[in-house]
Parts: structure tokens; sequence; C-alpha cells
């Protein structure tokens, strides 16, 4: 075998182990469970990772585990034992944590919990509906979530208290994932009314709306990133669930993720540079942070 | 790891002495020679052209509007959030949250025309699995009591297995047409569960707890202890018990028997195709079950139909959260699993003698609820259906623009209930003999 023969096979032998290995380089394997999970997000400055799981096949529990200790069993993030908690979402101070809360038979609620006066309160609409994706203004101030309260889901806000609702929105299609600039002035949101769910941006007065995402599949969960330059969201454009980044007003749109299963519910690091999310390989599903590319540096790979 | 009651063994190397001397000191030592029975079995089965049929049971009424019978040109209230991709079927579209089926219609035919004459979960599911309404009479059997009644036991395995967690109820009640029905106990089905992490156990051998190798030492005290563990079996009915501990005896007994039940055997890469799901585990049991002979596996995807309420296990009655949990959980999951088995199926060289169906009790309303979601709707659903020597990558029957109703003949639970009699080789005249499926017709578009 000659120099040339030798130098070939050394490269496939790298390719091929390259191949193999579990994570990319630029990504960091958090968890290593398998089990279903879902609605991650960094609290205490990054330090601490919060998620909802299925602890039984009968229960989805909201769990919180240390970033400098990632191997440590995750801890209960509520004392309830019998509820589902899903879509976890804290105050920008770190004082009120907001979730959907299920303890029985179409008997889902919104829960804003006031961690230091342990005081909660539950949002009361008419009907038996779901409440989901809540979110914090940035100002703290108010709770914003989607709630079908006379047929398809709208956007809805209250404040601490769960007092003064106020309709956000009124549109056709389900209307889902309310995110803020970081200024408070621009509300991002996914709406089904053009046959799929696209992603639209507008002023949180209701004015200014322009739509971000143009493809005949679904663009879902929009998160602006902390420095409120970015919006991560999951899209199968591509085939199957990735997650992708583009700017804010729709342009240089990255996939952040390539793997042949599903990748799904990204959120931001508070450094604004990488992503948590759940990806699912070899049929576990676990969450990865993942360094995501620049916008000046990445290939644009999709426009919208 | 296989567990037999709550207790767990190690099967790769055979049953612990403590859980065989627990289960055989408890059984009457009546089993013949497995061999004989598994040869006359196999001549039996040689009538029909399937072999085993396994039941993807889709317990709580899955939206067709919203997977496998897309209407995007219908009005906003009614087609749902999710876009439309093509499948490998000309002219048949999925909505986006089933790719991976999408890709391999090629390998079923999906029925759109399916209609039932019950609108409540229990009522549904007897219908659904029996064919009748329970109020009709006497509870006729499940489809897989009539095959194994036909078909009659290895004695190593049961021949109706149950895999899941429990047998299909609501919160109020169960379903009374889950078993045996008019052809007695006997023909009950064998619960087994897998776990999301291909754990399985036998839950019906929890009535033998307390029965342990120290108390076998002693035989008064173990005689003791099985008139303690026959009073409470004798509560669920003798045949039961008989039934309960042979196939317990066979199960430990035969090696080969054994076998099906370890999904240790299967490669990491195998499991991980199914998912760590307990209805992906439980596909990967059911196709290891199939391969060992068993002629009819029904595989719930749930106990409860309730979609999401704590203690029930994410069924498909979504009268909340319709679109939230089929885009995150409920689709991913059957999407991944089906794909697996019938893959898996096809790469064995099973499909021709496996009938794998999945189906659910009935759909859901088109119209979207003032909850934004769908409530029950038996007008019009869907079933799949693939092997057992069907021609597969076709469409058969035809909705109306909403997916209100069938617009071309509507298919009945009893008319598939006798389609899979009739390709398990239980004809007309044996299944008058039988006294089952009576006033029942074939789909002929698939025999």
């Amino acid at each position: 075998m000659n120099w040339f023969k030798l130098q070939t096979l050394a490269g496939l032998l790298l390719i091929i182990h390259s191949a193999n290995l579990p994570v990319a380089a630029d990504e960091i394997k958090l968890t290593h469970d398998g089990n279903i999970k879902r609605d991650p997000l960094f609290i205490h400055e990054g330090k601490t990772l919060v998620y909802s799981y299925d602890q039984r096949e009968d229960l989805i529990r909201a769990v919180q585990i240390p970033m400098d200790d990632l191997s440590s069993a995750p801890e209960p993030l509520f004392g309830e034992e019998r509820s589902h908690q899903t879509e976890i979402a804290f105050s920008p101070d770190g004082r009120y944590v907001s979730f959907d809360q299920c303890t029985g038979n179409l008997t889902g609620k919104l829960v804003i919990r006031d961690l230091e006066s342990e005081k909660e309160v539950s949002i009361s609409h008419s009907g038996r509906g779901a409440y989901r994706t809540p979110t914090f203004t940035p100002d703290g101030q108010r709770v914003i979530y989607a709630f079908a309260e006379k047929g398809p889901m709208q956007l809805w806000s209250v404040n601490l208290e769960g007092k003064d609702k106020q309709q956000v929105t009124e549109i056709e299609g389900m209307t889902h994932w309310p995110g803020f600039t970081p200024d408070g002035k621009r509300l991002v949101f996914s709406n089904s009314r053009e046959h799929n769910y696209e992603i639209y941006i507008r002023d949180t007065d209701g004015s200014n709306e322009t739509r971000l995402t143009n493809n005949r599949l679904m663009d879902i969960r929009p998160r602006v990133s902390p420095d409120g330059k970015r919006i991560c969201f999951v899209s199968t454009r591509d085939g199957n669930y990735e997650v992708y980044v583009m700017n804010l007003d729709g342009s240089r749109v990255v996939r952040v993720t390539n793997n042949s299963e599903r990748d799904d519910y990204p959120n931001w690091h508070p450094n604004s540079q990488q992503l948590v999310y759940v990806s699912e390989r070899d049929g576990q599903m676990d969450l990865y942070l993942v360094d995501v590319p620049p916008a000046e540096s990445a290939p644009e790979v999709h426009t919208r | 790891m296989l567990g037999f009651g709550s207790f767990k063994a190690q099967d790769c190397s055979g049953p612990t002495r403590r859980s065989f001397i627990k289960t055989a000191a408890a059984v009457p030592f009546t089993v013949g020679s497995t061999h004989q029975v598994l040869q006359a079995a196999q001549a039996a089965q040689q009538e029909g052209r399937v072999k085993s049929v396994i039941v993807l049971w889709l317990w709580g009424g899955p939206s067709h509007i919203d997977t496998f019978d897309p209407k995007p040109d219908a009005p906003m209230e009614y087609r749902g959030p999710f876009g439309t991709i093509p499948t490998k079927t000309s002219g048949m579209h999925f909505t986006e949250l089933l790719p991976k089926m999408a890709s391999r219609s090629d390998k079923f035919t999906v029925i759109r025309s399916m209609v039932t004459t019950n609108g409540g979960h229990p009522g549904a599911g007897t219908v659904g699995l029996t064919g009748y309404e329970e109020n009709a009479g006497p509870i006729q059997p499940n489809f897989g009591a009539i095959v194994a009644k036909d078909r009659g036991s290895t004695e190593a395995l049961p021949p109706f297995f149950y895999v899941g967690r429990g047998i299909p109820r609501d919160l109020p009640r169960r379903i009374e047409g889950y078993g045996g029905g008019t052809l007695g106990k006997a023909y009950d089905p064998f619960l087994v569960r897998a776990d999301e992490r291909g754990h399985v156990s036998i839950p019906q051998l929890d009535l033998l707890e307390g029965i342990t190798p120290k108390r076998i030492q002693n035989r008064k005290a173990l005689l003791n202890q099985l008139d303690n563990a026959r009073r409470q079996l004798d509560s669920a009915g003798i045949e039961q018990w008989n039934r309960t501990h042979q196939s317990a005896y066979g199960l430990l007994a035969d090696a080969e028997a054994r076998q099906a039940f370890d999904l240790t055997q299967e490669s990491d890469k195998t499991r991980g195709r199914y998912g760590q799901t307990t209805f992906g585990q439980g596909c990967l049991l059911a196709r290891r079950l199939a391969e060992a002979r068993v002629p009819y596996i029904q595989v719930n995807w749930s106990e409860y139909v309730e979609t999401f309420s704590p203690n029930c296990d994410f069924g498909w009655d979504t009268h909340i959260f319709n679109f939230e949990l089929l885009q995150d959980r409920h689709c991913p999951i059957l999407d991944r699993a089906y794909s697996a088995l019938i893959d898996d199926l096809q790469d064995r060289g099973m499909l021709d003698e496996t009938l794998l169906i999945a189906m659910g009790e009935f759909g859901r309303t088109p119209r979207i609820s003032n909850r934004a979601a769908r409530e029950h709707h038996q007008h019009c659903y869907f079933s799949i259906w693939a092997g057992g020597g069907i021609e597969p990558g076709r469409c058969i029957g035809e909705s109306d623009p909403r997916a209100e109703h069938p617009i071309t003949r509507p298919i009945t639970p009893l008319q598939v209930g006798t389609t899979i009699a009739e390709l398990c080789g239980i004809g007309a005249k044996r299944r008058a003999e039988l006294k089952v499926l009576d006033g029942g017709s074939l789909i002929h578009e698939l025999v």
C-alpha cells in the first residue's frame, strides 16, 4: 500500500470516526437519561437549567439542574407531585414563575407564583380551554399567554395578580408562543392563518405587523435573543424538526441543527451566543447546548 | 430485563431460582410437549396467509383531519394549523406531523371512510374491537379472541396478547369488549407491558406477590400462601387462574418463549429506532411476539383515553391541546414507532405473513371547538393496513371536503373484524361455527 492510499484510508477512518461521534464539537450534551423532554430554559444567569420531562409514563414534571454539576439528579422545581407542569417562565428578576399546570382531566390552569411570598394565582377564563406558552413582559409587570376562549387560540395578558385581563390579539387561526424584544416594544409570535404556522412581529400596540417567515410548513416557537438581535425558532421546512436562527427582520436565516431526528424547543443562553434545545437521537431525547453561528459569517440557507 | 409480577429476573441467562420456584411451585404441572403443540399450531396457521396480527390501538380517538386525512382547502374553522406533505402514494397527502410515515406510504394502505355507531369511548372501544355495541346482547369477543380460539394456544405463549399498561378505559370505566366475550375468559388477552426503557413485566402475576423462596422452603407456609393466592385468583375466575399460571409456567420453562420478551436481545440501534417511549418499545415487543408466532397482539397506545390528565397516560382524546399535543407528542411518537415497526417487519421478511393495522375507536370533529381543539366524531375516521398480502400504496375511501362524512361506501368495525378473520383463514363457515362476526362483510379491497 503506497503513501497516498494510506493517507486516503486514514482520512476515511477519520471521517467515519467523526461521523460516529455522539455530538458535534460545538455542542455539549447536558442530559443523558433519554426521557421525553421539553421547554428548557436558563435561570440564575445561566447557572441553572430548568426543563420539563416525563418523570413517569403518566406525569410531566418540571425540574432543575445546576450547570456546574450536570451529573447531579434533577431536582423537582415545585413540590406538587400530582400535576403536569410545562412551559415554565420566570420573570426577569426571578421572583415570579408562571407555568401551565394540569391537575385533573380538562382542568388545565395557568399559574403565576410569587417565589418570595409563596403565594400564587390562577388565571380565570370562561370555559375549560387550554392555557399555553406564558411569558413575562420585559418589565416583569405582566404575563402574556395563549388561550382559546371562543374558538382559536389568542394572546391575552394579565398583571401579576392575575387581574386586569386584556386580549392582545384577535386574529384568525391559532396564535402561540408570544415573546418580546428586550425593550418591550415589539411582540413576536406564531400564527396559522396562512394555512400553517408562520412567525410574525408587531409593535406591542398591534401596529406595524410583519410576517417574518414564508414557507408551506410550520415555523414555530420563536424566541428573541437576550441581546434582542436574533430570533431562534423551529421549522420542518427541511423534512423534520430543526432549529433555525434569523435576524429580527427575518433575514439571514441560519439552520443551527442538522440531525436526521427531531430537534425542538430551542431557547437562548443569557450570553445570546448559545442555544439549549431538545434533540432526539437514536430514539432518546436529551438536552444539548450548541453554539450559534454569527449571522454575518453563516451562509444564508433560506430566505424566510 | 423481564419481570414476573413485580419481581425482575434476568432472562439473558434464564430465570433465577427464585423466580422459577415462585411461579412453578404455584402451577399444576399439566403442560405437555411444547414442541408437539407448536407443530400443531403451525399446521393450523397454514390455512390462512396471515400468521400474526398486530393491532396498534390508538385509544382515545385520533384526529383524522390533522393526520391522515387533511383538508387544506377547508375553511379556517375546520382545517387546523398544520401544513400538508405529499406521500409516496399518488395524490395522497398527510399533515407535516407524519413525515416518516409519508415516506413509507408505499408499504401500507389507508382507509379514509371508516364510520362507527358509538360516540363514547368505552362503547366505541367495544364496537371497534368486537364489531358490536355493548348493549346489543352478550359482549362479543375481541377480534383477537376469535383468532386465539381458532388457532389455539401453543401453551408456551398465549395466543392473544395485550401490550400496554392495562385494559383500555376512560376515567369512569373500562371497555367491555376487551377480551373473550362469548368465547369465554379463557380467550381474554394476556397482558404484558414494556416501559420506555424496554423493561418488560407481566402485571397479572402481581397476584402471586408474597410467595417468596423462604416461604417455599417451608411446605406448610407455602400451602397456606398458595391457598391465599388461589382465593385471590378465584375472584378473577378459575379459567383465568389456570391460564395465567400455565402461561407463566410456559414462559419460564420454555427458553424460546422466554426470549420473545427479552428486548435486551435487540441492538441499541434497533431499540432506538422505535423510540424511548412505552408505545415504541411496545411495538418492538409486538414484533418479537409475532416472530415467536403469537397469533394476535394488540398494542395499546395508552390505558386511559384522557390526553392530559395526571395519572393518565396521554391517550388521543384531545378535547384540549389537540393541536399542541399532536405536534409535540403523539404524532412524533406514532410516526417513529410505526415506521420502525413496518421497516423491521419488512427487513425480516415478516411483512407478508403479518397483518399490521393501526386504528382508534373514532375520529374527531373536523370543526374546531371553542377550546381550539376537537371533540368525538364517529362519522368519519381512518384505519391503516399493511402486510398480510394486502396490496400496499393505496388510499381506500374518501371523505367529503370537510372530512365530516365519507362520500364513498362507509367501512365499519364489523367489516374490519370480518376481514381480519378472513385473512387469518377463518372463513365464513368457521365464523359460523364459532358463532362470531354474524352479519359481517369483507372489505373487498383488502382480501
